[in-house]
């Protein structure tokens, strides 16, 4: 009774986003992932002062799972953040960064907080329907029969996480690693749809990122000993594999919910282990070679297998059995005895393999699309870091096999989309005004607001205090020195542009990206002979980044939408 | 009722201003007393939980204090609620203990969320939870202000209950009746066109969804709606996907709202087990138990006397699983349904046998599911497995699902009943935004489930020489119960003796006030009602008339008329459905005859009209039983408020009693203050002077409404809304006084065994 306390009185507040403190809230966050951003950008050391292992970082699926954020607007960005992130993998400083911007930048405005929005939702469906259209000009069809794009794309991602502590030799190695480790998880023949396997990462902590390796198959980690002992048996040649779902130990879990009386003298572990031996005597009538189980073999049955020459593992674990079963076209037995013939599968071969001090049983699939990702680094946060990386490569190269597209990334697509809608706002804003509700001035406003909160993102790529220019051709992103002398000699400062694809030796003219220009209009058309040669673009994901613009967008909008927040605080 | 118990000794405890140590004093109060103040704290967010009691107390001073603070309560609720109302509302951001974050617009979930402390605000808190919207502290706070200027809130409570019951309905009827359109492209078939349903949804999701969001999620519904009837679906399918909303939407964050859609079919909330691809013929079954057959049932005992034993029944157990999966595989069963956890056994063997199996099911899918198909859950054949399994669904097809990298189950069930089974994805960036579509949607369907029945309406007029209006029933029957033999002075005459003493004199004060609980009002007003016709029978034939007897009376009266009503609501809602002309009915009042010598039994006897008519020569209570037709709808921004306004300032001119005048003015007034609300950001033209002004000539010329917003709304939902409001403002005004308890809330069996002892 004493437990049972009377609930506090909620705190609510008005109006939150006007308050001195959310604004510095936001703003620190908006320097923390800024700060992140990009090639250049800078790591964050996250540790927990009750202890737990350090952190170092920069991606933001590591970073905003580990901050604590109280207040409840940055709960609501960070939460969305990581929802994107789950969803897409990448992008997800990119959202942060964008909706935090748009925050800040369309307050200024001091417009209703109904005008913002829904001209925020205008200008977002005229960023995205450019992006998904023919006409646009950031974006590059990817040609499945060559990799240079993909590679490209891969080494973009890798780039972009300094936390790996990659050099540039190993991002080339790590990258093609990814993209071999991609393509073995395609199926060979495929018919309408396709279902793509499975690439398991293996942890190789401590090795030299250069000893990383892809292998196709299973491998199953196994100590010295046991390797010595089992190796032996092994049949030369194909294996007959049964893989087990149930624990073969002998134990016997669900008896019902009555009681069972054992009589005396009844020994039910002879019982069971006599079930055992019977199911043993069956495997090897069957020709079994390599029995694997999901938990725990009987001791005594090990010893039966071993003296028939079947190898047996156990405790493979639950994560392992769906690869497994693809892998070796088993099907999982649940049951100790009457197993099917059709329950078994096989293996191409059997081997053991040495990786550093590790030792593996490596099975070769006949034929499948489960491969291993063999990953070394230097230590565990910089593997951690390396870890997520991978994982974002690979789904980003999953969805791009299903939009076939990458936008241009360096900065470049949000400059380009910038001038876009500037160009568009300036020319045709009847194609917004007509719907009603606000005026062209309101419209100019947040249109500016929305240009700026683009541009302002592009701009952090650069952490050096270097000029951020663009040209007024194809509003690409140009960054120079900071102390650059004159802006007479442009040309031959700049090199190329963020994502590779011009140089400056074109016939462009350049202007500050932060000062006021005329809207100008865009060259769309990419040049195929550039997109066709260039093997070091900087390239994005194209349904990662619409998903973040989206994302970014939508969470602003709702913050904007805010007029009370209610804390329970109990 | 609680009312006869309490002695004037009780009261003068709870009156004491400062109770030395109020805990023991509350502690041993009399069963009695908690009993009564039961009602009054039930509607708290937490039973049992007592913090705060309003209890009713003598003393203006008190109640005047009281009435300021509920005053103050309601503008600050007003405050928050009214920034989200209409289609220029703003979201509210609300985080749990638990750190979840919700969004929402709807006002019952705010209050609820502001776990708010002062009793008055709870009971409005318990009124919005069922509520359409969330106007009625709006409603509270305007009339708060009249309030003010008289002290006599006892009073104004029941003139507002007078006004709930009878003028509303009244001025509905007779009225607003002719502004009312209808959703129904066909009153008979009551076929719903798309456009129609468009501007309703569209106008209703305006205020619960995202202001981005709600022109595509009232889409979505739309969608939803005309994919998932059939032609002649009604009711049923309403109640259907109200209830299981939350098993027929699958919620994906991190994905723009746009990406939301409909998909065909059932999605089940997890993965397969097994997955086994087939096509053609499926049929599922549902399990509720392990199919592996164990050891011992509950309450049995095995014993085992040898290892051989043992293993046999292993070996059994195997062979019986074998042979019911068998069983199932040879009945062309693929799909096995099943709400316990299988074992390995089974996976194992349903593998084999080409059966796909989703495990873990909760139990409302599985009792979706069974709505559905009307499949009964499969039961295991106790020996021979012969025979056909009976409890077999076919279904389309039966797929893993995928969303966002996680896997789902997606069944083409088909349906045995009206509603063809779809499904909604909702996505959105954050998990409260989702949740608030959800609630929005189900908030929808029952929206639709109230516009579909329609509403009754049922009034009393007096057609009399000398009164025509309304409330002047009240004041007759009680004159008249003036008249009954003063040695009767039991409880039940005392509440109609005050009743009198205030409509002789409005500016009386009054000596004693009677603590009368709201419901024993309504029973007194019900009662007073009847009387006019008993009374003087009373009077003539019985001048030794007891408490007793006229208690005996009572339930009988009121036994009587509820069969009266149920009679003549069967009718007229009958009638209604087919033609919208009003029905009126008017019929014989309660004919008592009363037998000498018998003493408290009073048979009651029903009589025709026209005998009645006939013979009687008292003042003539006509009852109207009329009924608002399913599918009334109005124009969105503030058109019913407006009209509203407008007739019961018209009625009121009719009215010849003062206090019915004034009700209906401050209700009048009062309900301006939404569209007040709704206009508030607008300029020029469609400022809101502009709008009523407007709205105001078109009514006083007869001409049609123009409305400048595309929309409807339903005519049910706000009148119940409105009614909601008015019982709910009669509860606070009759609390006067609010004893804060610093005491942890107790349970309250403990109290009572406690207490009796």
């Amino acid at each position: 009774m004493s437990r049972l306390e009377a609930k506090k009185p909620s705190l609510c507040k008005k109006e939150p986003l006007t308050s001195e403190r959310v604004r510095a809230t936001l703003c620190v966050l908006k320097g923390i992932v800024t700060s992140c951003y990009g090639p250049s950008g800078r790591l964050k050391q996250l540790h927990n002062g009750l202890g737990g292992y350090v952190c170092t970082t920069s991606q933001s699926s590591a970073l905003l799972s580990k901050l604590s954020v109280t207040h409840p607007i940055l709960k609501i960005l960070t939460t969305s953040v990581q929802n994107h992130v789950t969803c897409f993998s990448d992008c997800g400083l990119f959202t942060t960064i964008l909706c935090c911007n748009l925050i800040e930048h369309v307050q200024r405005t001091g417009l209703t907080p109904t005008t913002i929005i829904k001209l925020n939702k205008h200008l977002l469906s005229l960023c995205t329907s450019y992006l998904k259209s023919e006409a646009c000009g950031c974006r590059i069809p990817v040609d499945f029969s060559r990799t240079q794009i993909l590679l490209c794309l891969v080494r973009s991602i890798l780039t972009s996480k300094p936390a790996c502590m990659l050099s540039g030799k190993e991002i080339d190695h790590i990258g093609a690693l990814i993209l071999r480790a991609f393509l073995l998880t395609i199926p060979e023949n495929a018919e309408d749809h396709i279902i793509l396997g499975k690439s398991i990462i293996v942890p190789l902590k401590g090795q030299r990122v250069i000893e990383s390796t892809v292998l196709p198959g299973i491998l199953i980690e196994i100590s010295e000993v046991q390797l010595i002992r089992l190796l032996p048996a092994k049949k030369p040649g194909p294996l007959k594999v049964a893989l087990f779902r149930t624990s073969l130990s002998g134990d016997l879990s669900d008896t019902g919910e009555g009681t069972v009386v054992v009589s005396d003298g009844v020994s039910l572990e002879n019982a069971v282990l006599d079930l055992l031996i019977n199911l043993g005597k069956q495997l090897v009538s069957d020709h079994v070679d390599l029995v694997l189980c999901q938990k725990v073999i009987h001791p005594s049955l090990k010893r039966f297998f071993s003296t028939h020459r079947v190898i047996a593992i156990d405790r493979i674990g639950v994560t392992l059995m769906e690869p497994l079963s693809k892998a070796t076209g088993t099907q999982p037995i649940g049951a100790l005895g009457a197993i099917s013939p059709s329950s078994y599968g096989s293996v191409e071969d059997l081997c053991s393999a040495k990786f550093g001090s590790k030792h593996f049983f490596h099975l070769v699939p006949n034929e499948s699309t489960i491969c291993s990702l063999l990953l070394g680094n230097r230590n565990d946060t910089a593997w951690d870091e390396l870890k997520l990386t991978c994982q974002t490569a690979v789904h980003v190269l999953q969805l791009t096999i299903k939009e076939p597209w990458v936008l241009l990334g360096g900065g470049c697509t949000e400059t380009h989309l910038a001038a876009y809608i500037r160009y568009k706002i300036h020319n045709e804003p009847e194609s917004i005004l007509k719907d009603g509700g606000c005026t062209q001035t309101e419209l100019q406003l947040i249109a500016e607001a929305f240009c700026s909160t683009l541009e302002s993102l592009a701009g952090s790529l650069e952490h050096d205090g270097g000029e951020i220019l663009t040209d007024m051709k194809y509003g690409h992103f140009w960054s120079v020195q900071a102390d650059s002398p004159s802006p007479v000699n442009w040309p031959g400062l700049l090199s190329r542009c963020g994502c590779g694809i011009y140089n400056s030796q074109e016939e462009l003219s350049w202007c500050f990206l932060r000062s006021t220009h005329h809207p100008f209009a865009l060259e769309t058309c990419l040049p195929h002979e550039a997109v066709g040669s260039a093997n070091n673009l900087t390239l994005d994901c194209f349904t990662a980044k619409l998903g973040g613009l989206q994302a970014a967008v939508e969470t602003a909008n709702l913050i904007l939408d805010l007029s009370y927040v209610i804390e329970d605080k109990n | 009722m609680h009312l006869r118990g309490l002695s004037q000794q009780q009261t003068d405890l709870l009156s004491t201003p400062q109770f030395p140590a109020p805990v023991p004093n509350f502690r041993f109060l009399p069963r009695l007393f908690r009993s009564w103040l039961r009602p009054l704290c039930r509607r708290s967010s937490r039973p049992g939980s007592w913090r705060l009691l309003a209890v009713q107390i003598p003393g203006p001073m008190a109640a005047l204090a009281s009435m300021k603070v509920a005053l103050q309560v309601a503008e600050v609720l007003e405050a928050i609620v009214s920034c989200c109302v209409g289609p220029e509302g703003r979201q509210v951001l609300c985080t749990k203990p638990t750190g979840e974050v919700l969004l929402s617009r709807d006002g019952g979930r705010l209050l609820e969320a502001l776990h708010l402390e002062h009793p008055i605000a709870r009971g409005l808190h318990a009124i919005t939870d069922k509520e359409k919207d969330c106007l009625i502290s709006e409603n509270v706070q305007t009339h708060g202000k009249h309030w003010k200027n008289c002290c006599q809130w006892k009073f104004i409570s029941q003139a507002l209950l007078t006004f709930q019951m009878q003028t509303l309905d009244r001025v509905m009827d007779q009225y607003l009746r002719r502004h009312f359109l209808s959703i129904f492209s066909s009153a008979k078939e009551r076929t719903v066109c798309r456009n129609s349903l468009e501007l309703l949804l569209e106008a209703y999701f305006c205020g619960r969804v995202g202001r981005n969001h709600h022109k595509f999620i009232s889409q979505l519904m739309c969608d939803y709606f005309f994919k998932c009837m059939s032609c002649k679906s009604g009711i049923a399918v309403f109640e259907l996907v109200g209830d299981c909303l939350r098993e027929l939407t699958v919620g994906v964050t991190g994905l723009p709202v746009s990406d939301s859609r409909i998909i065909d079919g059932f999605v089940l909330h997890r993965d397969f087990s097994v997955y086994c691809p087939a096509d053609g013929d499926i049929r599922t079954v549902i399990v509720t138990e392990a199919i592996q057959p164990l050891f011992s049932t509950s309450g049995s005992e095995f014993i085992l006397n040898s290892e051989a034993q043992f293993q046999t029944s292993q070996f059994w157990i195997m062979e019986r699983t074998k042979a019911i999966m068998k069983h199932l595989h040879s009945q062309n069963v693929k799909l096995l349904l099943s709400s316990v956890k299988q074992p390995d056994l089974v996976i194992y063997y349903a593998e084999l046998n080409s059966i796909s199996v989703v495990e873990c099911l909760s139990p409302e899918e599985v009792s979706l599911i069974q709505r559905i198909t009307g499949l009964s859950p499969f039961v295991l054949p106790e020996a021979s497995l012969q025979c056909e399994i009976a409890n077999a669904a076919l279904v389309k097809f039966c797929k893993p699902l995928i969303l966002r990298s996680k896997r789902y189950v997606h069944i083409g069930l088909i349906s045995s009943c009206t509603f063809i089974p779809h499904c909604i994805i909702l996505c959105g960036p954050v998990q409260g935004l989702i949740e608030q579509c959800e609630n929005a949607l189900l908030g929808a369907f029952k929206m639709f489930q109230e516009l579909f029945k329609g509403i009754d309406l049922n009034y009393m007029t007096q057609e009399n020489n000398q009164n025509d209006t309304l409330s002047s029933l009240i004041c007759k029957n009680s004159r008249e119960n003036n008249q009954l033999p003063e040695t009767g002075n039991g409880s039940v005459q005392r509440p109609h003796e005050d009743i009198v003493e205030k409509n002789k004199d409005k500016l009386e004060k009054m000596q004693t006030y009677l603590n009368i609980c709201p419901k024993l009002v309504v029973s007194n007003v019900k009662l007073g009602t009847y009387t006019p016709c008993l009374a003087p029978k009373l009077i003539t034939t019985d001048t030794f008339q007891t408490d007793e007897t006229l208690k005996g009376l009572s339930p009988e009266i009121n036994k009587a008329t509820d069969d009266c009503e149920l009679l003549t609501e069967s009718n007229s809602t009958a009638n209604s459905t087919t033609e919208n002309t009003r029905k009126e009915m008017s019929f014989e009042n309660l004919q008592v005859t009363k037998i000498a010598g018998k003493g408290s039994m009073l048979p009651v006897s029903l009589q025709s009209l026209d005998r009645y008519t006939s013979q009687n020569t008292f003042p003539q209570t006509m009852y109207c039983f009329s009924s608002i037709p399913a599918g009334c709808v109005l124009p969105v921004g503030g058109h019913f408020e407006i009209l509203l306004h407008y007739y019961l300032l018209k009625y009121s001119q009719t009215c010849q009693q003062s206090e019915e005048t004034m009700v209906s003015m401050i209700i009048a007034n009062a309900l301006l203050g939404i569209p007040k609300i709704l206009y508030k950001s607008k300029k020029g033209s469609h400022s809101f002077p502009q709008i009523y002004m407007k709205a105001i000539h078109a009514l006083q010329t007869n001409q049609p409404l123009v409305s400048n917003q595309m929309g409807l709304e339903s005519v049910a939902g706000k009148h119940q809304l409105l009614t909601s409001v008015l019982q709910c403002l009669t509860k606070i005004l009759t609390i006067d006084l609010v004893i804060t308890i610093k005491r942890q809330p107790q349970k309250t069996d403990d109290q009572d065994s406690e207490d009796e002892l």
